[in-house]
């Protein structure tokens, strides 16, 4: 009995306690450039040719139903003449402190060893709850089943990835950092009995930045670029800790995270804009 | 009244236990195929090695049912008068392929790899079942004659329970990763 | 409790229920999946794993390399080709949409024979032969008549192979009557670069090495020539060189993408762009930058445009044009472009020229690494003046019209009643994917291939730096009864045998195309880049890479400006606008919509979806204004108003925009289609119908910006669907910045 309610207690762990993996197998992380993003959108459109997300038309847009995994935000400072437009690109950080982990009621959400926050679509319930808790708002719920609201008419249906499930209604959904070229680049390096090299796996949003602002990899990895980028050591897992500031250990004087008070550790690094006037320098 | 609401109680649950024994054991059984193709014939008299046939299992995630020219490939020559390679036959001078019935299907939302296992080497019986033995493909164990349980349910379960356990005998323990969700679904 | 009889009915109760559950779910089970195999199984396809073909992208006419993802048969993803120096394996959201193209629902299916009145909409599907027939008929009655110069075809400006092919047909049959037509294109900047630097084409624009771009309107990350590449480039300017970060001014009424990305804008007064350029250009010269032998000649030709006079001008200080004008000379190497914002004024020409001399004035900038690196002579662009092609159809010159992927009729201004002058020809043939404006009155519709169905080459202008020709193969195969434009032509041809068969003997268009290459090896053959030691391992090269391209720099060519012979194409004053200025108070901005182009990207709903970069309004036509100047008229966002000008009017929602000068207006082109598919049709406003028939007269391009315009607030039904609520940071630190004196302190 004892011994059944100690693997219950791990499982339990698995899903639920942040953290729970000491070390992960490899740590997936982005790296957004904001001095070279220009805001363009083409990750948006490539976002959602890769993850099979519907076009959920004109009506359903207007209720805020998009159902784009990514997002370019943008801020307008100032008056005319003297106007700053600022653009970011928003995802799924992956955060290791994640809200939404700590959300679901039925585990739908967890983290898993490779770094990743999985969103497991079989078993959501659509109770919304991660959507609420989600700091960063990329969390996308199906109020509909949208294949059978004409969104994938004949034949643009033909276009449809085979490698990533079609959402149904009910569901909540989330950028996965394409788990299916994940497990690709893993399965060519298991049969190459290898470890996944950097920049094998390319998300379809990096793969198609024109101006390079996005840039993919293992954070475990002290050679990768993301790390090199992001100006971290080897294995930073110091960035998991609670209350733990990036500017502490990183070497690159542009790098931050996304309201890293919040505490949900996200895995996406963003590099400072450069830009005359509201300078953000030391701001803790 | 009492006694109706009893009744009925009864009568919903057993239709439900049987509606489902029949769904989860006893469906696609071993559905008649355009053909009557043997894999005993095959696989077993003649021993022909399933990757033979079945050419992509260990390069893709999918292992293929052979081509109609694959199929003629032989049978050009091999037993021509028996009429069902004759039906082979006229669907090759049709020009069409053969409709085969599907026997092992996922949910769209499962991405099995047949080249993981396969390079794992997996032998394909243990999930397919000895189909060796099979003049008709079936899911089915076959006791005394009579066709009973699945080899395989194709439950998550089942597929856990070896990913855990079972694939000791093949890498030595435990697979790696083999039980996170995104593993299999994508 | 229960008893013995009861509890054997509870038995046999169960029993029944169970047997019934049993047999209900036999009856039920689903009809089982099929396994289809192969017939005879492709050598390259393995299912489940995909292949990539190597093509080149016709969302645009910059010419990416792309390489298409496609599994079993079926394209499922466009990526840009890592290796293209073009792309650099980067695509924009157009590019990637190009799937929607190949698998639109709303693309013509089969042949179509018009049976109803023009323009109703009545067709009946034919067949191919039917279909060709008709045409190859009419061909020849018209030349047996002695009419060949009544053959007109109009096609977008095409490049490679395909263009040649279309030339002999035309040479073949007797007419010299091959144009080319499109909005938003560069034939003022061809012009201008024809006037300053002797090259009718469009050089490279060396943005990636610059280190101080001055960008007069030319929204280079979004639309503008080739915005993948200058996007890559202006990522590898900002970030790609350490401890060196190159600086962007964009000088333009409407605060557009790439002036947002900017270090500095200039919102000058729309129509001044060019006198700007020359008070910057006297400061250069008078301020002592400029050192050669005749500046006191040029002195002589700029001294009307003090900073101090143009100040008045442009609205921008005195200071201000000295301060960049300095900035300008002493950066090296900096780079001053002309982009389609000033290009589209009456005298566009003249705006361009005067920013191309700005390049030569502060320290000769052209032929230099970081500065302007002329292409290659390219062969003279087909592009015809709309207007002429309007007068010879009125005139009854125009027998027999052929359309190729062009739609006249909803990328022209208003006032230039495409539709009605078409009545006028006798037969109108349309070669086309989809149902647009044009197409629809048309009398025969040849269905032809999209991109990623046909072969074909792109020889691309501008290159970089280097000559970069691209190949265009089939992905997929056709999804819908079309055939490639090439292969209607070579049809065509043989139909009309005689001296056709001669010039054009091949059997179709792969084959010619693999032809033509042929000769293109034999002839280049011995350069050294070439290893290939047969044409057969040269052309598989050449598909598998996506094209051939020699990276060698062409810089070193110096140019020399004649001030004399310059003078006569600067501008006098500013440009002029239709409408006066009591009347009509707004000046009109129109520029090409970032997704849709002009108009030919309305189709696909991922662009519709996308939410525009500047303003997130999706699915829709919006009009940016003043947020200051629209409180005083007591417009809110939202509301839809009325805009007029003096040639026609629109009604569109209200976006509040604060990158927009109080006296201007901005609409993006690209929406208000009457027919163009479902996500297209009857969504938005096509701001073209305001527009006088208006062109730069030295080239016949369209100017979409030399038109006023009043606006009043309507109760009519409309709505903006904006997909980011509020754009204020309210102190949360959410997109960080560090100064640039920051920057280079942490870095160096």
């Amino acid at each position: 009995m004892a011994g059944f309610l100690d693997r219950l207690l791990e499982r339990f762990k698995i899903y639920r306690e942040p953290g729970y993996y000491k070390r992960y197998d490899y740590w997936w992380a982005m790296v957004v450039d904001l001095d070279r993003c220009t805001g363009c959108g083409a990750c948006v459109t490539a976002c959602q040719a890769e993850n099979n997300t519907p076009v959920v038309g004109e009506e359903e847009s207007g209720k805020g139903r998009v159902l784009n995994w990514m997002r370019i935000e943008r801020y307008v400072e100032g008056e005319y003449p003297d106007v700053k437009v600022k653009f970011i690109p928003v995802f799924c950080a992956h955060c290791d402190k994640a809200p939404c982990e700590v959300a679901c009621p039925v585990y739908a959400t967890y983290h898993n060893q490779d770094g990743l926050n999985v969103q497991v679509y079989n078993r959501c319930v659509g109770t919304f709850t991660c959507a609420t808790y989600c700091p960063y708002d990329v969390r996308r719920f199906n109020w509909f089943t949208y294949k059978d609201k004409g969104s994938f008419e004949s034949p643009l249906d033909e276009q449809l990835n085979p490698d990533v499930t079609v959402r149904t209604m009910g569901v909540m959904e989330k950028c996965t950092f394409c788990i299916q070229r994940i497990v690709a680049a893993k399965d060519r390096a298991k049969d190459e009995n290898r470890k996944v090299r950097d920049g094998e796996v390319i998300p379809a949003c990096v793969q198609s930045c024109p101006s390079k602002a996005l840039t993919f990899g293992d954070l475990n990895d002290p050679n990768s670029q993301v790390s090199k980028l992001a100006g971290l050591p080897a294995e930073p897992y110091y960035l998991r800790e609670s209350g733990s500031k990036l500017a502490k250990i990183s070497k690159n004087p542009r790098a931050y995270r996304l309201l890293e008070d919040l505490n949900a550790a996200p895995t996406i690094i963003y590099l400072k804009r450069v830009m005359k006037g509201s300078s953000t320098i030391g701001h803790e | 009244m009492k006694r109706f609401l009893l009744y009925l109680t009864v009568a919903i649950i057993t239709f439900t236990i049987g509606y489902n024994i029949n769904l989860i054991y006893f469906s696609d059984r071993a559905p008649e195929q355009p053909i009557n193709f043997s894999h005993k014939v095959h696989a077993a008299d003649n021993s022909i090695p399933c990757l033979y046939c079945h050419i992509y299992a260990d390069k893709s995630t999918i292992s293929g049912v052979p081509s109609v020219q694959k199929c003629m490939g032989c049978h050009k020559i091999i037993k021509t008068d028996s009429p069902e390679i004759q039906k082979v036959v006229s669907y090759w001078e049709k020009k069409e392929p053969i409709p085969w019935i599907k026997v092992y299907n996922l949910p769209d939302y499962v991405y099995f790899s047949h080249k993981r296992h396969v390079k794992a080497s997996v032998p394909c019986q243990r999930c397919h079942g000895d189909v060796a033995k099979m003049d008709r493909i079936t899911r089915q164990t076959v006791i005394f004659g009579v066709p009973f349980l699945r080899v395989s349910p194709l439950k998550m379960g089942w597929c856990l329970d070896c990913h855990k356990n079972g694939a000791k005998e093949f890498i030595g323990g435990p697979v790696r990763n083999g039980t996170d969700c995104w593993t299999c679904h994508k | 409790m229960l008893n013995r009889r009861d509890f054997l009915r509870v038995v046999g109760i169960g029993s029944a229920g169970a047997a019934a559950g049993f047999a209900l779910a036999e009856l039920n089970a689903p009809n089982p999946a099929r396994l289809i195999p192969y017939l005879i199984p492709p050598e390259d396809i393995i299912p489940g794993v995909a292949n990539w073909y190597a093509s080149v992208c016709r969302q645009c006419g910059a010419g990416c390399g792309i390489v298409v993802k496609v599994m079993e048969g079926r394209a499922k993803k466009i990526e840009g080709n890592p290796i293209h120096p073009i792309s650099k394996g980067g695509l924009c959201a157009r590019g990637q949409a190009g799937l929607q193209v190949l698998y639109n629902p709303g693309r013509i299916k089969n042949p179509l024979r018009r049976i109803g009145e023009r323009g109703k909409g009545e067709f009946q599907e034919i067949t191919w032969e039917e279909g060709l027939t008709i045409l190859s008929k009419n061909l020849k009655e018209l030349r047996d008549r002695g009419e060949g110069d009544g053959l007109y075809l109009l096609t977008s400006p095409i490049s490679g192979h395909l263009k040649l092919l279309l030339k002999n047909f035309m040479n073949a049959y007797g007419s010299s009557k091959y144009f080319a037509y499109e909005l938003i294109n560069y034939e003022n900047l061809r012009f201008a670069n024809n006037i300053t630097f002797g090259q009718n084409s469009l050089p490279h624009y060396d943005i990636e090495n610059t280190n101080l771009l001055l960008s007069f309107g030319a929204d280079f990350l979004t639309t503008w020539i080739s915005p993948v590449n200058y996007s890559y480039a202006y990522g590898h300017m900002r970030q790609g060189r350490p401890g060196l970060r190159g600086k962007v001014i964009q000088v333009e009424p409407r605060l557009s993408l790439t002036g947002a990305n900017a270090d500095e804008w200039v919102a000058v007064k729309p129509g001044t762009e060019g006198l700007l350029a020359l008070a910057i250009a006297y400061e250069i010269v008078e301020g002592g930058y400029y050192k050669g032998e005749d500046r006191g000649k040029w002195l002589a030709a700029l001294e009307r445009f003090t900073p101090r006079d143009v100040a008045k001008v442009t609205e921008v200080a005195e200071e201000r044009i000295i301060g960049i004008a300095r900035e300008f000379s002493k950066t090296k190497p900096s780079l001053a472009i002309g982009g389609e914002n000033v290009s589209s004024y009456e005298n566009g020409v003249s705006n361009l020229v005067a920013i191309n001399i700005l390049n030569y004035l502060a320290g000769n900038n052209i032929g230099i690494s970081g500065g302007i690196i002329p292409n290659r002579d390219i062969e003279k662009s087909s592009f015809i003046p709309v207007n002429s092609l309007m007068q010879d159809a009125s005139k009854g010159k125009i027998k027999t019209l052929i359309l190729y992927d062009t739609n006249p009729v909803f990328t022209t201004p208003g006032a230039v009643k495409v539709e009605g002058q078409l009545k006028n020809i006798p037969l109108i043939v349309s070669l086309s994917s989809f149902m647009d404006e044009t197409t629809l009155l048309s009398d025969l519709i040849l269905p032809t291939h999209t991109y990623l169905e046909d072969w074909g080459d792109n020889f691309t202008e501008p290159s970089v730096g280097y000559p970069v020709a691209t190949i265009m193969q089939p992905a997929v195969n056709p999804v819908f009864n079309t055939k490639s434009v090439g292969d209607i032509f070579i049809h065509l041809a043989r139909n009309l045998a005689g001296v056709f068969q001669k010039e054009i003997p091949w059997t179709d268009f792969g084959a010619y195309l693999q032809a033509s290459w042929k000769m293109v090896y034999n002839k280049h053959k011995d350069m050294k880049e070439i290893r290939e030691t047969t044409f057969e391992e040269f052309w598989n090269n050449l598909l598998s890479k996506g094209g051939w391209w020699k990276e060698e720099s062409q810089a070193g060519k110096k140019v020399y400006i004649s001030v004399n012979k310059i003078t006569p194409y600067l501008p006098k004053g500013p440009a002029s606008f239709d409408g006066d200025d009591k009347d009509y108070p707004f000046y009109l901005t129109l520029y090409p919509h970032s997704s849709y182009m002009d108009g030919r990207g309305a189709n696909l709903p991922w662009l519709q979806e996308l939410p525009d970069a500047m303003t997130s309004v999706v699915w829709g036509t919006w009009i940016e204004m003043n947020p200051e100047r629209a409180t005083t008229m007591g417009i809110k966002e939202g509301d839809v108003i009325e805009v007029e000008s003096p040639f026609g009017k629109i009604y569109a929602p209200v976006c509040l925009y604060a990158g927009q000068r109080p006296d201007t207006i901005s609409i993006p082109i690209g929406q208000g289609h009457k027919f163009y598919g479902k996500y297209a049709e009857g969504r938005g406003a096509n701001p073209l119908d305001l527009l006088p028939f208006k062109v730069d007269e030295r080239t016949g391009a369209v100017s979409h910006n030399s038109t006023k315009v009043k606006i009043t607030k309507t109760n009519s039904p409309g709505r903006l669907v904006k997909m980011a609520g509020w754009t204020k940071e309210l102190g949360r630190d959410i997109v960080q910045t560090i100064t640039p004196e920051e920057f280079q302190v942490k870095e160096g």
